[in-house]
């Protein structure tokens, strides 16, 4: 029988400290194998001249990384990046809101409206490719045929395969896939909206834009912040949509940072101009990661003043 | 006045007029009728894709080329199916697609639960700076590792292999395991294992009796996400493997679509749809989950 006052004895197991490493040691090795290591070898490649097929490498400091800020494609593709990751972003966010506080109206077949609506989030990309490289196709894709049948419209429009409607195209399958990520996320935030924050605001004589503006919005604004920052880095770092849609082209149409490093890395054939404008990438994205960052702060901060 | 007192004199301030309320309730149900079809039409929208891709895998490929289309197929036919498991690879892809997200998946959850309960419960400074690592790991582009790694596969002679492809799998989707699982454990009461401990549990003890099984839910959630990340993931896979009997889905099912001319938009549909349904049962089983819970822990973490 224990004493009262006696401090509790902890059966002795492993000390703390070599258990917290037991446990985290299969964590960091992976890690540090196939993501720290590489990264840091990337850094190191950028400093040197790799032709790929030799892999004669010759160092030449940061030379790589004044020929990236003066190579004219890596300047386009800088841009269409730009295009690519804002346009994004503008129309989940927007669409994403909207549909949210749709599906979280009191209305028939919610939860089956749910579903549909949240499924293409976990699509596979190529499957995402397959299917709109069919719905697209220049002869015999729906979303042609359907074009022409629009009141007024006698040209067809070659989705994926004119340069200026192609990013379009590309955009508008992004946003099909992940504006229902954005949605999941405020769905669940809107669970959450204390009652008496409404209350309080109707009796103080608001109205429903009133009370979507000053209560709801200020709501959601933390957690959007938080998505918004996942969201940006994978629409950046986006690989696989882009490319298995359209490669990147039509003419460059679609040649994004990403696939502008592969073809540095594969096509133009140097491991040390991809690899530099590769880190530049990633610095670039933690950048825009601690302005989100603090952005979230200072939301998170508003809505506890309150 | 007390608050009690200022609701109710608001409430009588907006109680309507008779004849005002009719008119209310007409309005009210016009935009009910209109938020519905508002819904109808996002659905629409939403799964017309899916639809499509469905419908066109039981149609003969002679419909899928025609001009104008059919919605619904003239004759339905499962002759796409059959040809995509004995002209194609298909089956070969699939299993190999099987094996890679099945050990990927288990593998991730075993490392990252115990590495995020370790991240969750100790305060060391050198597990922040882990933490720290874990997620820059999350922000670096998969492209800038992608030369590095492939040189490291080919070094330690892995190259065109399945448990490459594993191991590299696991670790890019580590970070965001970590990420969840930790919130997760951060969420849950710690005097329970306390107790536990104090009844005579160790630490291990405390953890795999008491914490780990508050945790199921979360472990599925996330097992769930990481099962379908590996399913879908292209760019290593497509780097890695080479061989026609390596291959998974993602890059076979690339090889199927650049050979549209051999193969028919029917074959690749099936296709499709084949590589769809386990994503399907999947959600089907998270999609509850993913609108109460999992996103909660995992974006506010």
């Amino acid at each position: 029988m224990r004493r009262p006052n006696a401090k509790p004895r902890y059966r002795k197991g492993l000390s703390d400290g070599w258990l917290a490493l037991l446990l985290i040691l299969p964590a960091a090795l992976l890690l540090a194998v196939f993501s720290i290591y590489p990264f840091l070898q990337a850094a190191f490649d950028s400093l040197f001249r790799i032709p790929l097929v030799t892999r004669q490498s010759t160092f030449v400091g940061l030379a790589n990384y004044a020929e990236v800020f003066q190579d004219e494609s890596v300047r386009r593709a800088f841009g269409r990046s730009l295009i690519w990751t804002v346009s994004n972003i503008v129309v989940q966010t927007s669409l994403g809101l909207l549909i949210a506080l749709l599906l979280n109206t009191r209305l028939y077949g919610r939860t089956l409206a749910r579903g549909l609506v949240l499924f293409p989030y976990m699509i596979p990309a190529i499957v995402v490719a397959t299917v709109f490289r069919f719905t697209f196709n220049d002869i015999t894709g729906i979303a042609s045929y359907l074009w022409l049948k629009l009141p007024g419209v006698h040209e067809p429009i070659y989705f994926l395969s004119q340069p200026n409607t192609a990013l379009v195209t590309v955009t508008i399958v992004n946003c099909w896939k992940y504006t229902p990520f954005i949605v999941i996320v405020l769905l669940a935030r809107l669970q959450t909206v204390p009652r008496d924050l409404y209350e309080a605001a109707q009796i103080d004589g608001a109205g429903r834009l009133a009370l979507l503006w000053y209560v709801t919005l200020p709501w959601l604004l933390p957690v959007l912040t938080v998505a918004l920052l996942l969201r940006t880095i994978w629409t950046v770092n986006d690989f696989d949509v882009i490319y298995l849609l359209a490669f990147g082209g039509p003419l460059d149409a679609t040649t994004t940072l990403p696939l502008e490093i592969r073809r540095l890395a594969f096509s133009h054939q140097d491991l040390g101009l991809a690899s530099a404008l590769a880190v530049l990438v990633a610095l670039g994205i933690s950048v825009i990661a601690l302005a989100y960052l603090w952005l979230y702060r200072r939301s998170e901060a508003r809505l506890h003043e309150r | 006045m007390s608050s009690e007192q200022a609701r109710s004199a608001a409430r009588a301030a907006v109680q309507p007029a008779p004849k005002r309320a009719t008119r209310h309730r007409l309005r009210a149900q016009l935009e009910r009728m209109g938020l519905h079809a508002l819904l109808g039409l996002t659905v629409l929208v939403m799964s017309a894709p899916l639809a499509w891709m469905l419908l066109s895998s039981l149609k003969p490929d002679q419909e899928n080329a025609a001009y104008p289309p059919s919605i619904l197929p003239h004759t339905w036919t499962l002759q796409n199916y059959r040809l995509l498991f004995t002209l194609s690879d298909f089956g070969t892809y699939l299993r190999n697609s099987c094996i890679v997200a099945g050990v990927v998946t288990v593998l991730t959850i075993v490392i990252g639960v115990n590495a995020a309960y370790a991240l969750s419960r100790f305060r060391f400074r050198w597990l922040n700076v882990l933490a720290g690592v874990a997620l820059f790991a999350y922000t670096i582009p998969p492209i800038l590792l992608l030369v590095p790694i492939a040189r490291t596969i080919t070094s330690l002679k892995m190259g065109n292999s399945l448990p490459a492809l594993i191991l590299i799998d696991t670790a890019t989707l580590l970070p965001f395991a970590l990420w969840v699982l930790r919130s997760y454990f951060n969420g849950l009461v710690i005097e329970i294992e306390q107790a536990a401990m104090i009844d005579g549990c160790t630490r291990f003890g405390a953890f795999v009796r008491v914490a780990l099984p508050q945790a199921v839910p979360g472990i599925i959630s996330t097992s769930i996400f990481t099962f379908n990340a590996a399913w879908s993931e292209y760019l290593f896979a497509a780097t890695l493997t080479v061989s026609p009997s390596k291959l998974t889905l993602s890059p076979g099912m690339a090889l199927l679509l650049d050979q549209t001319g051999v193969y028919s938009w029917g074959l690749l549909m099936a296709g499709a749809v084949v590589m769809t349904l386990p994503v399907l049962v999947l959600f089907t089983i998270i999609q509850r989950r993913l609108v109460n819970g999992l996103s909660e822990g995992s974006v506010t973490g």
